[in-house]
């Protein structure tokens, strides 16, 4: 047919599923929808698509269970739709595979924006496998572990390197604390985020332009952080 | 007094009419053993000694005395003796039955001490069942001011306790006490201040006796442990010291229960509060967002040029039925709110019950959808009755019928009215109610396993049913069909238009 992305969209709200999938046909994406999270594991098993839109609160299985499953056949990006007041579910969900979020009540353009980045990430993965990410005036060299911004060199300690390369690694995604904690210091300091605060603020000193409105380095507040590769 | 006078005034002729009989027998009989007649009246004074108080018993010593010297001792007839031996078998008399009588005596009053202790012993243990039966009532201190003077056989008992820097008496008994509160102060600074044992009264400092209109009050001090926590005042009977101190011990235990179980009543009100504000909250939470989110982006998408008409119309149609939702939810709370703070206020006027349900049914119309709605009406009669109230509950009932049962299911709607009473019952043929679920359905709240899982909702539904109904003294049930599906019946006395009434019974 035509070569517009397919997403899943995967709500048991009927005012949901009627608002956001023509929303999303309007911008150009073809949209699937299931009502429960079984619909959704069947329809992505029969024909993946290339980005899923998950409510975290389904009648029959969790979310982030279905997020995990998802995740053990598959890479695509998943952003997960949450109700609930609370950040555990959104972290959960997030620590379970899922790349993105969005807090209900959310604005269309706010849903348009993660999706594009979800799937840019997908396209762009390949630049992960030259060894070089180029963002705006910034430039990482993974293999020689080298960062460049505006021609000129930036000089980081090995700790400041891990934690940008992991996060330029999955740009565009949010990596929760506790996912970051346990990559860089291991499974013992996930409790223990003021390491990480550090962390982010030396990195953002050296690598941001102006380190008080940082453009790479994203807070996600109560979440995680996010590196981004597109100014938003 | 006096019964203790005419008692004694008794055992006095007792004893000498004893004595007499005694004396005239043994002349009669003609004996002349001293030995015999000293040994026959030392127990006629034993006797008189076991019966009687110490005194009459040394009267009965002397006269029995008296009596053998003159009718038996040689020379007969005078109180002079011949015999100097006589001498001796008379003072031996005399000692042997003056020493029986104080032993007699002594004996009686330990066993009337004993008495008593057991008597004052049955008493406190009466009391101190009485405290654990207190409830934590305001009237509680008065109750068991009552009953210390009931178990004691006081005349007037008051307890009185400190409260933000006055006095409060909780009095019992006739006339009430007119203690002055500044009495009661200084008692029970004094009972701060000093903690001694006082070995000679065998009771703890405190105690105080003071005259209020010529009455003589004992104040006592009431101690949790040493704490003083406040003051026992009582007159009437003369209680002694250590009882009192132990009646004090057993009330102000029976205060501290009564304060613990007053806070752990007002601990429990809070915490099911605050449970209520957390659930409140996240029920609202969720159920504003999704139709928030829904409305947020249909108007988004009603600005997209490349929409097509109908895909227009099902967008205002979504913002259409989720501004719906979000009413209803605001009116649920609405009702809650004045449920909870009685604000309900009925309405009589005549109306048909078939108004009753036609306004319901319009209520819930976008949830009812195109559901057949079977009805009956047995009779239309018009009855008197708050139209408002009920149909708003039978809305709701519709509502949940429509709500968790299979779509196209139908829905059977039955309004009778007999016995001044409006029954309308709503039946829906879906999966019924799990029966452990049954008694808890009305709860605030309150939602189905299986409601849960596949039905938005808040759980407020029901509970706003019965408020509404409680307001008009109506009543709300469920159960379910022996042949599937759930039935919810409302009951609402009404009065019968008399016309009507004549009309459906002819």
């Amino acid at each position: 047919m035509t070569n517009r992305p397919r997403i899943l969209l995967v709500d048991d709200e009927p005012a949901l599923q009627r608002a956001v999938g023509p929303l999303l046909r309007s911008r150009g994406y073809d949209v699937e929808i299931a009502g429960t999270g079984r619909e959704a594991l069947d329809l992505f098993a029969a024909r993946p698509s290339e980005l899923i839109v998950l409510d975290l609160g389904l009648p029959d299985l969790e979310g982030t269970e279905v997020c995990r499953r998802i995740r053990a056949q598959s890479a695509v990006p998943i952003v997960v739709l949450s109700a609930r007041g609370a950040e555990a579910d959104k972290v959960n969900a997030l620590d379970l595979g899922a790349d993105d979020y969005v807090t209900k009540p959310f604005g269309p353009e706010e849903l348009l924006a993660r999706i594009r980045v979800a799937l840019r990430r997908v396209t762009s993965d390949e630049a992960v496998e030259t060894g070089i990410l180029r963002a705006g005036e910034l430039i990482i060299d993974y293999d020689r572990r080298r960062v460049v911004r505006d021609g000129a060199e930036i000089r980081l300690t090995p700790k400041e390197f891990d934690l940008l390369s992991l996060l330029a690694r999955n740009h565009d995604r949010v990596l929760t604390h506790r996912a970051i904690l346990k990559e860089i210091w291991g499974p013992n300091a996930v409790e223990q985020p003021e390491h990480l605060w550090t962390l982010v603020a030396q990195l953002r000193k050296k690598i941001e332009p102006d380190p008080t409105h940082p453009k790479y380095l994203l807070s996600e507040p109560w979440v995680g952080y996010r590196f981004a590769t597109e100014g938003t | 007094m006096s019964w203790w006078r005419r008692s004694e005034a008794a055992r006095v002729a007792t004893a000498a009419v004893a004595l007499a009989a005694v004396t005239f027998a043994l002349m009669r009989l003609d004996v002349a053993n001293t030995a015999t007649v000293s040994t026959t009246y030392l127990m006629v004074v034993l006797l008189v000694a076991t019966t009687s108080r110490l005194r009459v018993a040394v009267g009965t010593s002397v006269a029995a005395m008296l009596c053998l010297n003159f009718f038996f001792l040689p020379p007969v007839g005078t109180f002079t003796i011949a015999d100097p031996q006589n001498w001796v078998v008379l003072f031996a008399f005399l000692a042997v039955s003056l020493v029986a009588s104080n032993l007699s005596a002594v004996a009686r009053a330990r066993h009337d001490e004993a008495e008593g202790r057991r008597d004052e012993l049955a008493r406190l243990f009466d009391l101190s069942r009485d405290v654990l039966m207190m409830t934590d009532s305001e009237e509680a201190l008065s109750t068991l001011a009552r009953s210390i003077s009931r178990r004691f056989d006081l005349e007037c008992v008051a307890i009185a306790m400190p409260h933000q820097g006055e006095w409060r008496l909780h009095a019992a008994g006739t006339p009430a006490l007119a203690i002055d509160h500044r009495e009661i102060a200084s008692a029970f600074a004094a009972a701060q201040a000093t903690l001694e044992f006082d070995a000679y009264a065998r009771t703890y400092a405190g105690h105080r006796t003071i005259t209020v209109d010529g009455r003589t009050v004992r104040l006592v001090p009431l101690r949790v442990g040493t704490k003083p926590i406040g003051v026992l005042a009582a007159s009437g009977r003369p209680v002694e010291p250590g009882t009192l101190d132990a009646l004090a011990g057993v009330v102000a235990i029976g205060l501290e229960r009564a304060q613990l179980l007053e806070e752990r009543k007002a601990s429990e009100l809070t915490r099911q509060s605050e449970q209520l504000k957390t659930t409140l909250l996240a029920s609202l939470s969720h159920d504003l967002r999704t139709p928030l989110t829904a409305i947020r982006v249909a108007s988004s998408n009603l600005s997209q040029p490349e929409l097509t008409r109908e895909e227009r119309l099902e967008q205002s149609e979504v913002i259409r039925s989720e501004v719906e939702r979000l009413s209803r939810l605001f009116q649920n709370v609405l009702e809650m709110a004045r449920i909870d703070a009685g604000a309900i206020t009925t309405k009589s006027r005549w109306t048909h019950p078939s108004e009753i349900v036609a306004a319901a049914r319009d209520h819930v119309e976008q949830t009812l959808q195109r559901r057949d709605v079977n009805l009956s009406f047995d009779p239309d009669v018009p009855v008197r009755i708050d139209p408002r109230l009920t149909a708003a509950a039978l809305a709701h009932l519709l509502e949940n019928a429509a709500q968790y049962t299979p779509f196209g299911s139908p829905i059977d709607v039955a309004a009778r009215v007999a016995d001044d009473t409006l029954t309308i019952r709503v039946r829906d043929h879906g999966p019924g109610i799990a029966p452990a679920e049954l008694p808890r359905l009305f709860e605030r709240f309150f939602r189905g396993a299986a409601a849960k899982t596949h039905v938005s909702g808040t759980g407020m539904g029901l509970w706003i049913v019965r408020g509404l109904l409680a307001a008009e003294q109506g009543r709300v049930w469920a159960e379910n069909c022996l042949d599937g599906g759930a039935e919810f019946t409302i009951a609402v006395p009404v009065a019968v238009h008399p016309r009507e009434a004549v009309g459906a019974t002819s």
